[in-house]
């Protein structure tokens, strides 16, 4: 009981500071603790204990408890353990120690905590807001039970451009985004450049932050929310929608049927393959050999194809159903699944072989955006970015879900630390994944897709789920509720993390070396914008402005 | 001489640039397609663009429109000044109009408006691009005048039909114009601003740098003018270095001359396809090494070998 040896550690060296604790599985530990010692034992579990950094959440529990809650999550890969610190709050002007001082990688939880929730991070060294804009009122917090969901706030000033920081002596100041060839989404980045040199960097992101948490408190319900999960991405949404579906079954304890899990684990691989194939594409565009980005794109399209086939669509798979999967694999199906895997594997064998060769593009991404082990550790870096630094980390093997358990793959790693390295770990994961699938499809009995529900679910329960995205480990942390819906439903996607090592690893390089470097964590912001429309009878064109899209946008949604 | 051969034979070799380098461009993209297992546009798609941008609307833009509007124009009219001044299939129209130092002003000309476009924009991306591009420009543009040297050092003239005829070799093959052929060779790509070398104006670092301020008509003069570059370097380079063929009667050395320039072409469409854009830094030690090599094969040069 690994759960239990470290609730009997924290014990012994906090004693009744820890209130009380859930031990609901061997994977899981939710421990209770006074305000008093979150620092201290979140600096405790951090480094004494060599876990790794997941997430923050804050929730406003007043209805419920009356307090407001906060919870640092962490993970114990090498025990296969995910823990859960949480501590509540008074209603009344609620702060709490920051933790960002031991744990850096809590940054950027700790003031979207703040700017959402509305609890203090004491001895945060940089409050600057996080997610919400500049032009916000203050002392308003979205997430707070009593703000309606569709309310815009009294003197919101939307126009208000954001205030940067100064940028240091001697550099001049490059705009990158939000709007960029290489970016697919808005973010911005202020580098501070001296010649071609890059000496630092401000980020502002969240530009399209969509509210779906909120959406998913306050108007969806259960099994409507993965279809609003997978649509968190366009890449890897059917692992949002699969992590979102394992967080609510760990917290009423319900396992879906066998089925069920193999038809999740062929799914998320599907996706890996196609996101790892066009990140290798995309990765190759940036540095400007285009040829190699046509030849990936063509090996990837059977795998949307097969998607498609399999689930009716290429992207947006709508696979789960909280307890199971609304898609079966038919045998003829499996055949055509196989084959599209033989095909694949045959044509990226040569690719993957002149890749590892070429000399012309480890010119371009050796010893380039290097994050290393201390990086990876303090800003809670996952995925091929720690894996290509040597980090053994992987949530399918550490913290297994769905059929994970039942199939034999590699955790592929390099010691690089560059983009090189990360290269070259998912031009080889894509056999794994090819690996993992064969064996599903060999395994996979028949038998039920959905584990049946027949009272409505417990409220107040906790529960958490991390599943290997392409990009690295995707967090969900869910708190069941009343009226079918979650009472808290936190996300956490793996660029969350990543994207705060990318100022430490394009520092002093080339300006010429930023895209790539940013590119290689795989970032995933997400996007809509202005459009034009054009009448076709009179040929007048009219361009939206901000303001008449606004409108619009509010008018379609009350 | 009748004073109208130079110029009916300028006006044929400014129509054939002017007529051919769009063609090149188009088979630059198919072979470049068919290298990507694409279908690729049709051939003639670059005349197309071209005609397409020429009929949109004439935007003012950037910090200073009216160089912006000079850079343009002066770089086409350099380019094309230059086509006078070699000798495609039959000697150079405008022989007696300069000699080769006039050559190597107007290439470096070519350079010149790439950053005057850049700074007529003033953007940052646009100053990263011309900072760039000078930085090319210093590395590079003296292996071209080195080429061109070895020439006149060769045939002990600077008169352009001279050293314009594969003087580089002088008389047999010694072993200066072989270096130099080298060298050239390995820098072509550079010359002609192609994939690893377009780093001045790439597009997913630095939004095609210098460029970036231009749309529609000025667009397509600028384009125009570097498929025009393109054929011009090829040009120059099939007259220094593989002349063979080239001193054929009339429609045969012509034709000849062009059949070289495309293979040329072709060879920039394959290394282009192949390689990934090389960082300014590693361009610019690249360039360096080849310039003390070609300095090396001048010096031999002047010693008769």
């Amino acid at each position: 009981m690994i759960a239990r040896e470290k609730l009997n550690e924290l014990r012994a060296k906090f004693g009744p500071a820890i209130q009380r604790a859930d031990l609901p599985s061997d994977g899981r530990l939710f421990v209770f603790i006074e305000p008093s010692v979150v620092k201290d034992v979140c600096a405790h579990i951090f480094r004494d204990l060599d876990a790794r950094y997941v997430i923050s959440i804050g929730a406003d529990d007043r209805p419920s408890s009356g307090k407001f809650m906060v919870a640092h999550n962490f993970a114990f890969d090498r025990e296969h353990l995910l823990a859960s610190v949480l501590t509540y709050l008074p209603a009344e002007n609620p702060k709490l120690d920051s933790i960002s001082d031991v744990v850096p990688a809590a940054n950027w939880a700790e003031r979207e905590i703040r700017d959402l929730v509305g609890i203090e991070p004491v001895g945060h060294r940089y409050l600057k807001r996080l997610v919400l804009p500049d032009g916000w009122p203050d002392g308003l917090h979205p997430l707070r039970k009593d703000f309606a969901w569709n309310q815009v706030p009294e003197g919101f000033d939307e126009d208000r451009e954001f205030k940067f920081d100064e940028p240091p002596e001697g550099c001049t100041v490059v705009p990158f985004g939000p709007f960029h060839p290489t970016l697919d989404e808005p973010a911005h980045f202020r580098l501070y450049v001296e010649g071609e040199m890059v000496r630092g960097c401000e980020y502002r992101g969240f530009m399209v932050h969509r509210g779906i948490e909120k959406l998913a408190e306050l108007v969806l319900t259960y099994n409507e929310i993965p279809l609003m999960a997978e649509r968190i991405c366009g890449i890897c949404g059917c692992v949002h929608n699969v992590t979102y579906a394992q967080a609510v079954e760990n917290a009423i304890a319900l396992r879906p049927p066998p089925r069920a899990e193999y038809i999740r684990t062929i799914m998320l691989e599907i996706e890996r393959l196609h996101s790892h194939l066009l990140w290798v594409g995309l990765a190759c565009h940036i540095v400007g050999f285009d040829t190699l980005f046509m030849q990936s794109f063509r090996i990837r399209e059977p795998v949307m194809w097969i998607a498609e086939k399999i689930t009716g669509n290429r992207k947006t798979y709508a696979l789960c159903v909280i307890g199971g999967v609304r898609w079966d694999i038919a045998p003829e199906m499996k055949a055509e699944l196989r084959a599209v895997l033989d095909k694949l594997e045959a044509e990226w064998t040569p690719v993957v072989a002149a890749v590892l060769k070429d000399k012309n593009i480890q010119k371009r991404t050796r010893d380039v955006g290097v994050a290393d082990r201390r990086l990876v550790k303090e800003m809670g870096l996952i995925g091929p970015v720690a894996r290509a630094a040597g980090a053994d980390m992987d949530c399918r093997r550490d913290h297994p879900y769905a059929a994970y358990d039942r199939v034999e793959f590699d955790v592929i790693t390099a010691d690089g630390a560059d983009v090189w390295s990360r290269v070259v770990v998912r031009a080889k994961e894509v056999f794994e994944s090819i690996k993992i699938i064969r064996q599903c499809l060999e395994k996979m009995e028949p038998g039920p897709l959905q584990a049946e529900i027949r009272d409505e679910l417990p409220v107040g329960r906790l529960g958490m789920s991390s599943v290997e995205a392409p990009r690295g480990e995707s967090h969900h942390f869910v708190i069941t509720g009343e009226n079918n819906r979650p009472r808290r439903w936190r996300v956490r996607a793996p660029t969350y993390q990543n994207l705060q090592g990318v100022p430490a690893m394009i520092k002093d390089q080339q300006l010429a070396d930023m895209t790539i470097s940013l590119g290689s964590i795989d970032p995933c912001f997400s996007c809509t914008d202005r459009l034009e429309t054009i009448d076709l009878r009179t040929k007048a064109v009219k361009v939206w402005s901000q303001e008449e899209l606004r409108i619009l946008t509010r008018r379609a949604k009350t | 001489m009748n004073p109208i051969w130079p110029i009916l034979g300028g006006f044929l070799n400014v129509a054939a640039v002017l007529l051919i380098a769009p063609f090149c461009e188009g088979v630059l993209r198919k072979v470049t397609a068919i290298i990507q297992s694409r279908k690729g546009p049709p051939i003639w798609q670059p005349y197309f663009d071209l005609l397409k941008l020429l009929g949109k609307e004439d935007i003012e833009s950037g910090e200073s429109p009216l160089m912006q509007r000079f850079a343009v124009y002066l770089s086409l009219a350099t380019v094309l000044t230059l086509a006078c001044l070699i000798p495609m299939g039959f000697p150079a129209p405008m022989n007696g109009a300069g000699d080769a130092l006039l050559l190597i002003y107007l290439l470096t000309l070519v350079g010149v408006c790439t950053l005057l476009a850049g700074l007529a924009a003033g953007s940052t991306y646009s100053l990263l691009g011309t900072s760039r591009e000078m930085m090319a420009m210093i590395a590079l543009e003296p292996l071209f005048a080195v080429a061109i040297v070895i020439g006149a050092v060769k045939t002990g003239s600077f008169r352009l039909d001279t050293v314009l005829n594969g003087s580089v070799y002088g008389a047999g093959l010694p072993l200066s114009g072989l270096i130099m052929l080298a060298v050239m060779i390995l820098s072509f790509q550079a010359f002609v601003q192609r994939v690893p070398f377009d780093i001045a104006e790439a597009e997913t670092e630095i939004m095609e740098g210098a460029l970036m301020e231009y749309s529609g008509p000025k667009l397509a003069l600028f384009k125009y003018a570097q498929m025009a570059k393109l054929v011009i370097y090829s040009g120059l380079f099939v007259t220094l270095f593989v002349p063979w063929g080239n001193g054929l009667v009339f429609p045969l050395g012509w034709l000849v001359f062009w059949a070289k320039v495309l293979v040329l072409v072709l060879l920039v469409t394959l290394v282009a396809a192949t390689h990934a854009r090389y960082r300014i830094d590693q361009a610019i030690r690249y360039f360096a090494g080849l310039l003390a090599v070609a300095v090396g094969a001048l010096v031999l040069a002047s010693y008769g070998l």
